[in-house]
């Protein structure tokens, strides 16, 4: 018993540990908004990259905010990755910070793309409006 | 003749084969990645080397290959959700040459092989199937017209690539605006069609990777199962330099394939795709 035991562990347990990775992956794809293309789930390819997201922040250049601030650009590629309620929140609090504004609003933007007829265009994924005070 | 025989007798051994193939590819992908968390990695990385090339003959166990294994495991803690999906498969895959260097089962080591790769296909498989805008066509849509896809070939049709650059202009002047005025633009296509063919391509893509991966699960060692292998990875690297990823997908297949011809071609698409890797042309 314990030597078919052993045998299915030594065949088995290296391809499990895959299948354990691929399950947390759709677990952060359905519940925190990650994007397919990462996260170990090898759904690159079957939907647009992250990188064609758009962060709009009224008033502010976002390629400004980056520029020369390594914490900022991981802040907000984070965002771009994974947008949800938790990467909106980090991302509020350090643009309120590094520009000292009273408050800000923040909103992550996917291409939206229809084969019919063409169109393309963008679709709201998540926003977000804080304010200094609730800091 | 007496030089195409030596290359059948050093393609005999599968495992052997394509043990020194993958050490190639991750010592090359390891060094690549080298310099994220760099300062961690500078003593696993010198300790690892300097014992590896002291000991190399006397020690039973596979340093070089636990050292390797540990930069891996390294940026998979630190960098989780930024590492590239290949970047799992292959840490999977040095775990199961370290277990092999001790359990020295030939057949443990090859249901490894064949079991991760049916998984990472069939994965790909169902990912696609759960994606609305991969199966309606909009996804290969919006890839071609941007030129993300296809884009080596784009560079011999010189209309085709001023339609790829046209929509890109668009799509920049479009992001300069505010997102809230809903306003949208009109992708010109790089050819006629191109809702069709994208259709069509989607279903094709998903179809064949399902095929190969039933395969890989039902017929492991036949030449048809690697016929559609290779196939499928050439088309993979046609539509975008994964060679990465496609270099895996090969080294798989060298594990499990017996005929001399199908190993041989993807010996060159292993050594073609670290080249270009090594070389930045293809992704990582």
């Amino acid at each position: 018993m314990s030597n078919i035991k052993n045998e299915a562990l030594l065949k088995y347990g290296i391809p499990s540990l895959a299948i354990i990775t691929i399950v947390m992956q759709l677990f952060f794809v359905h519940t925190k908004n990650l994007n397919k293309w990462k996260g170990g789930g090898y759904g690159m390819y079957s939907e647009i990259h992250y990188y064609y997201n758009q962060i709009y922040i009224p008033g502010i250049s976002v390629d400004s905010l980056v520029k020369n601030d390594a914490d900022m650009k991981a802040t907000l590629g984070y965002l771009m990755l994974m947008p949800n309620e938790d990467s909106l929140k980090k991302a509020a609090e350090l643009v309120l910070q590094t520009t000292e504004k009273d408050s800000i609003h923040i909103q992550i933007w996917k291409p939206t793309v229809d084969s019919k007829n063409g169109v393309y265009s963008r679709a709201l994924i998540d926003e977000i409006y804080l304010k200094n005070s609730d800091l | 003749m007496r030089y195409w025989s030596d290359i059948k007798n050093t393609l005999n051994d599968n495992i052997e084969v394509a043990t020194h193939l993958l050490l190639l590819m991750l010592g090359a992908y390891v060094f690549i990645m080298a310099e994220n968390e760099r300062l961690l990695k500078i003593p696993i990385l010198f300790t690892g080397l300097l014992i590896w090339f002291l000991t190399c003959k006397k020690i039973k166990h596979p340093i070089i290959w636990i050292t390797f294994f540990v930069l891996l495991f390294i940026d998979i803690c630190y960098s989780y959700f930024w590492v590239a999906n290949h970047h799992f498969m292959l840490m999977f895959m040095v775990l199961a040459i370290i277990f092999f260097n001790y359990h020295k089962r030939h057949e443990v080591l090859l249901k490894n092989v064949q079991i991760l790769l049916f998984i990472v296909v069939i994965t790909s498989v169902f990912q696609k199937l759960m994606s609305t805008q991969f199966m309606n066509g909009n996804f290969y849509y919006y890839m071609m017209n941007r030129g993300s896809i296809f884009g080596v070939f784009f560079n011999f049709l010189p209309e085709n690539l001023e339609l790829i650059k046209s929509n890109s202009e668009s799509i920049s002047v479009l992001h300069d605006t505010n997102p809230n005025n809903a306003e949208s633009i009109l992708l010109k296509d790089v050819f006629s069609n191109l809702g069709l063919i994208s259709l069509i391509f989607a279903w094709t893509t998903v179809v064949v990777e399902f095929i190969v991966a039933i395969t890989i699960l039902w017929k492991p060692r036949s030449n048809g199962t690697h016929l559609f292998l290779t196939m499928m990875i050439l088309g993979i690297l046609c539509t975008r330099l994964e060679t990465g990823f496609m270099a895996l997908l090969a080294i798989c297949g060298i594990f499990l394939c017996s005929n001399f011809k199908l190993k041989l071609l993807y010996i060159i698409i292993v050594i073609g795709c670290i080249a270009l890797m090594v070389t930045k042309l293809g992704y990582h």
